[in-house]
Parts: structure tokens; C-alpha cells; sequence
């Protein structure tokens, strides 16, 4: 089966992308439940897959011993193997689509930690305006908008780092909000779909369509239509009411400064636009 | 050389396996344990994963950088570390990975659990590395429920007596953050690798002998769509969470185990019961999670209510 990334920082609309494609493959009028997206193999840092493939015990490893074998882990997933002990389910989907948020890295011994063009065949990445970024990554890690603005602009800001403690998922650093997005842009080993999470809002029928073709997977209008109308943001309101999830456009954005914001988007100003967009890496 | 009994088995080992059970040494050790020069790879592999393979009855296992482990027949441990690599720091993965393993590799059934006793029986919590098996074993030794296990429960399993707990070895290992929390500083040991934050811990009582099963709880997280409680899973379910709750569940799939897997679910849900524990993961949320089990082991008649 295929392995597509679909790579962003947090707090920039991922979740919501994995329900609209999750939901294609929706059986009549079940909508996929955001809390059945699947955990496994739902995001490349999950610690699951990691201690079943490689029979060691990951808490007992350092986060770099662990950054080292975590290339050989998604070779083995992107190759076809289970990362569980679930039953397969019964309709095998076309391509497995990943969440990640890491930024693209080398390990200590300098590979690509996702493993390059054997970890997966092309990257999804998407890419929220860091002015909404800031005020949700806020609310989701419960800090002030100016500690998640400063987190978003130190590039070796990361979730899962600690060392005293275990953290459900694997490390993952993050570089910085805008040492993220060039991370991914930069690489040169798997091509790049950029995907703006304006345009998604703005045109979510299009932009799915638009990623849809890059990766190659097939998806009727009818399907489509149905995945947009079944991951609509009340859905997922609905389905997580315990959570703060949100898709909130703008909201907060009025309490953080431009200065802020252009201290989050960091010293290289990236500013995303359509000409980015489906920019396909080719090995150099 | 060391002894020991690890999963009631008498071992002979050349290197030390600090937080295993120290015993007489035996004349005739089901397994023994030696530095050895291991290969770096089976010429004859038939199966091969990320960090292992196994050719036969031989299985070879690395963690990179720390040392190459060959197991053979279930009875023969030789490792050989990296370069420069301390000796704790393969036991540490000696006494977790491999002895799992060849557990395995001996057609034992071996789950992925920490345990207490209650009672004269031993109650099992299942879940992988994260889910919580050692704080919530630390919580109830601070009670007094003696601690069985903190990693790695072999089971034994006979036609008509009950299912019977091998114990595991006489420290848990506990983080930082859950020491602190637990208020057991005073019992911290040495760390489990030199590298990492995380402690052997000495429980008031630990346990040496083995136990019947009294309940197995596999540890889930309440998050939507569970919600904090324990429930009996019917018996399919319970069975694939037995195999999930294997030590290594992908030795369980490799080396053709299901089966094996499936009869140890039906026996240890007729004679001691399968339940899911589902209950915040957070220390505050501790003392409620102690109250419901405490009450489950009335319900499920492992205790009696005091006269």
C-alpha cells in the first residue's frame, strides 16, 4: 500500500484533513467519527508501532537511540507491515495517509527520520497562517499566546522532549513555526503538495481535489462531496464535544500583534502562497 | 556466575541482572546467560524484522548501539555488547526484551503486565510501555497489596488448576516525575540505564512465589469514546486482548502463537476474568482509580467485605 504524509505543524488543520479523506471512504450516511480515526499508524510519532516492530521496550531508550531506528520502523509500515495486532480491515484503503508533525530531520546518523523515499511516496504539507496558529496552539497546550509565540519561534521547540517522564508519543521537533514549513519544502528526497489551510476553508472541494490528483488517489465527485459535507465542522463539534477542538478563523487573531506574528513566522518571512502549491521536490 | 529465577525459571548468568530474583544456584539451569562474540546476521534467516531474525531455533535481536543478543532453543542467552557499553546497560534490556522473548521462543504465555497480589492471588494490569502498568502497581504496593510483577507476567497454564503467575523480580522502574509524584524518593534505586531518568524503585513487599491469577485489567486511557470504568469485554474481544497484552505481540503472530494465545484467553476469563480499565492518566485521578478496584475485587469476590 502507498504511504502518503500528510506533514504540518500543529494546530494547522491536519486532523480536519484526515477526516475529509478518511470520509471517502464513508459507507452512506456514517460519517467516519473523528474519534475512529485510527490512533495506529495515525501519526508517525505514535509509540505503538515503534515498540511492536521493534521489540524494545522504547522507554528504555533515549529519545536520539530512538530517532536512530525510527527510519527502519517507517521503511517496515511503508512496506506493508501491521503495526498491531488488529485484525485487517476488511476494506484495505487505497493508501495509508499519515499524520505527522515533525519537521523533515536527519537523525543522529544522518538519514531522513521518516525514512526519505522509503518511508513514504510524497508529503501532503499544510499550512496555516501562524497569526491563527498562535492562539490555537494557546488553547491546545493551555499557555498564553505569547508563550505559544515564543514556542513557535525557537527552532528547537518540540513536543514529547522531556526526560523525566513518558509521554504517550515519541518526540517530535518541530523547528519552529517557519523551520517547520522550510524543513519540508527544502527536502529533497519525496515531492511536496503544499496545501494552504485558507485555501481549504475557502474552497474545501477544491483544494481536496487539488491534493487528491497530486497523491494520485481516485475519488468520485459524489465521494468528495460527501467527505466535505460529513467532516463539516459541526460534525466534528459534534463528535468531540470534550475536546476544544476548533476551526476558528481569525478568532484570537486580534490579540496577537503583527510584531508577534512576525516574530513567529521567524527571520525567513516565508509567506505561502498559490505559487507553492503542488511544488514537486525532485531529487536533486 | 549469577543466579536467578526469572518467570520460575532457574537461570545461570555471567552478568549481573540487578532487579531480577536472586536464588540458589542450580546444577542443572534451564537457562544460562555468557558474553559471546553473536554474528551480525543469520546466514539462514526465514524471518527478519527491524531488529531481529530468527533462523530455526535461533533468534538473533539487536538494540543498536548497546549490544546483539542469540537466543537458542529457548535455553541459551549470549550477548555481545557495543563498544564501550556498560554492563547495566545490557541487563536492562537482558531482563526486559530478551527474557521476553525467549519466553516466547519457549511457547510460554507471557503478557505485557505489572501485578499485585490480593488475596493469595495475583492480579494482572496489562498495557504497553506508557500505558501506566508500573505507577499504577506502585500505587497499590503504597496500600499494601505486595508487588508480583512490574513488567513481564509468564503464566503457567495446567488442565484443571487455576492459571498460576510467575513473579517478576523485586523492583519496579519507574520515571521521575512518577516517583516524585508517589512520594517514593526514599525507595528510589540506581537509574535503569545510566542515561535515563527513569529509577528502580524497591517496593515495600515484593513477592518471590508464584500466584494463582485472580483478574487480568488491560489499562486503557479515557479519552472519547471511553469512559472511565471497568468492563467485561465479551469473550472474542477478550481474546484479542489477551494477544495484544502478549509480552511481544508480534512474536505471538511470528512464531504461530494465536492459537495458543486464544486457549489462555478462554481459560483465564473462565477462571479469573478479562476486564478493560479505563481511567484518566493522571496521578490526581490515582486514589479513584485504587476506590473502583478495590470495589471490582468485592464484585468479583477476590475480597470480602470486612465483618
Amino acid at each position: 500500500m502507498r504511504t502518503i504524509w500528510l506533514a504540518s505543524y500543529p494546530k494547522s488543520g491536519n486532523t480536519w484533513l484526515r477526516m475529509l479523506i478518511a470520509n471517502l471512504s464513508a459507507k452512506d450516511d456514517a460519517p467516519v467519527d473523528i474519534n475512529d480515526l485510527p490512533e495506529r499508524g495515525g501519526i508517525a510519532s505514535a509509540r505503538g508501532p515503534f515498540d511492536y516492530l521493534t521489540l524494545i521496550d522504547s522507554s528504555l531508550l533515549t529519545h536520539d537511540e530512538i530517532d536512530a531506528l525510527r527510519p527502519r520502523v517507517y521503511e517496515q509500515l511503508a512496506s506493508g507491515a501491521q503495526d498491531d495486532e488488529y485484525d485487517k480491515p476488511e476494506n484495505v484503503p487505497p493508501a495509508r495517509f499519515v499524520k505527522v508533525h515533525d519537521a523533515y530531520s536527519l537523525t543522529p546518523k544522518g538519514e531522513p527520520l521518516l525514512a526519505g523515499a522509503r518511508g513514504a511516496e510524497a508529503a501532503i504539507v499544510i499550512v496555516r497562517d501562524p497569526r491563527d496558529v498562535a492562539p490555537s496552539l494557546a488553547n491546545h497546550s493551555a499557555i498564553s499566546i505569547d508563550e505559544a509565540i515564543a514556542f513557535m519561534s525557537y527552532n528547537e521547540s518540540g513536543f514529547c522532549g522531556k526526560t523525566h517522564r513518558q509521554h504517550s508519543q515519541l518526540r517530535q521537533k518541530l523547528a519552529g513555526w517557519s523551520g517547520h514549513i522550510a524543513s519540508w519544502l527544502d527536502q529533497a528526497d519525496i515531492p511536496v503538495h503544499l496545501m494552504r489551510y485558507e485555501d481549504l476553508q475557502a474552497d474545501t472541494f477544491g483544494a481536496l481535489r487539488r491534493a487528491l490528483d497530486f497523491v494520485g488517489r481516485p475519488a468520485s465527485e459524489d465521494d468528495m462531496r460527501r467527505a466535505v459535507a460529513f467532516a463539516d465542522f459541526a460534525q466534528l463539534r459534534q463528535q468531540e464535544p470534550t475536546k476544544a477542538f476548533a476551526r476558528r478563523r481569525g478568532r484570537g487573531r486580534a490579540a496577537v500583534s503583527s510584531a508577534a506574528a512576525r516574530r513567529a513566522a521567524g527571520a525567513t518571512s516565508f509567506r505561502p502562497n498559490r505559487s507553492h502549491a503542488s511544488k514537486a521536490n525532485t531529487p536533486a | 556466575m549469577h543466579s536467578y529465577r526469572v518467570a520460575g525459571l532457574a537461570v545461570a548468568s555471567e552478568i549481573e541482572l540487578p532487579g531480577a530474583i536472586p536464588a540458589q544456584p542450580s546444577r542443572a539451569p534451564a537457562v544460562t546467560v555468557r558474553a559471546a562474540p553473536v554474528p551480525a546476521s543469520l546466514h539462514d534467516a526465514a524471518k527478519k524484522g527491524v531488529t531481529w531474525q530468527i533462523a530455526g531455533d535461533r533468534f538473533l535481536f539487536q538494540v543498536p548501539d548497546v549490544a546483539r543478543f542469540l537466543l537458542s532453543g529457548g535455553r541459551e542467552i549470549i550477548f555481545e555488547p557495543a563498544p564501550g557499553v556498560e554492563a547495566g546497560d545490557v541487563s536492562i534490556f537482558l531482563i526486559g526484551t530478551v527474557f521476553g522473548i525467549l519466553l516466547h521462543q519457549r511457547g510460554e504465555i507471557v503478557l505485557h503486565a505489572s501485578a499485585v497480589r490480593v488475596n493469595d492471588k495475583a492480579v494482572l494490569f496489562c498495557g504497553a510501555s506508557g500505558a501506566g502498568k508500573s505507577t499504577l502497581a506502585a500505587a497499590l504496593a503504597q496500600r499494601s497489596f505486595p508487588l508480583v510483577a512490574d513488567d513481564l507476567c509468564a503464566i503457567t497454564l495446567a488442565a484443571g488448576v487455576a492459571p498460576m503467575v510467575q513473579p517478576d523480580g523485586r523492583h519496579l522502574k519507574l520515571w521521575a516525575q512518577a516517583i516524585e509524584k508517589l512520594d517514593l524518593a526514599d525507595r528510589r534505586g540506581a537509574a535503569v540505564r545510566n542515561r535515563l531518568e527513569k529509577f528502580f524503585v524497591e517496593p515495600t513487599v515484593a513477592l518471590a512465589e508464584p500466584l494463582p491469577l485472580g483478574a487480568v485489567y488491560a489499562l486503557r486511557e479515557a479519552r472519547p469514546p471511553y469512559r472511565p470504568g471497568i468492563e467485561r469485554p465479551n469473550v472474542v474481544d477478550a481474546a484479542l486482548l489477551l494477544r495484544r497484552s502478549a509480552y511481544r505481540p508480534l512474536m505471538v503472530n511470528r512464531m504461530g502463537q494465536k492459537a495458543d494465545y486464544f486457549l489462555a484467553a478462554t481459560a483465564i476469563a473462565n477462571a479469573a476474568g478479562i476486564f478493560h480499565l479505563t481511567r484518566a492518566l493522571s496521578f490526581a485521578a490515582m486514589p479513584d482509580v485504587v476506590s473502583s478496584l478495590e470495589r471490582h475485587w468485592l464484585d468479583i469476590g477476590l475480597t470480602e467485605k470486612a465483618a
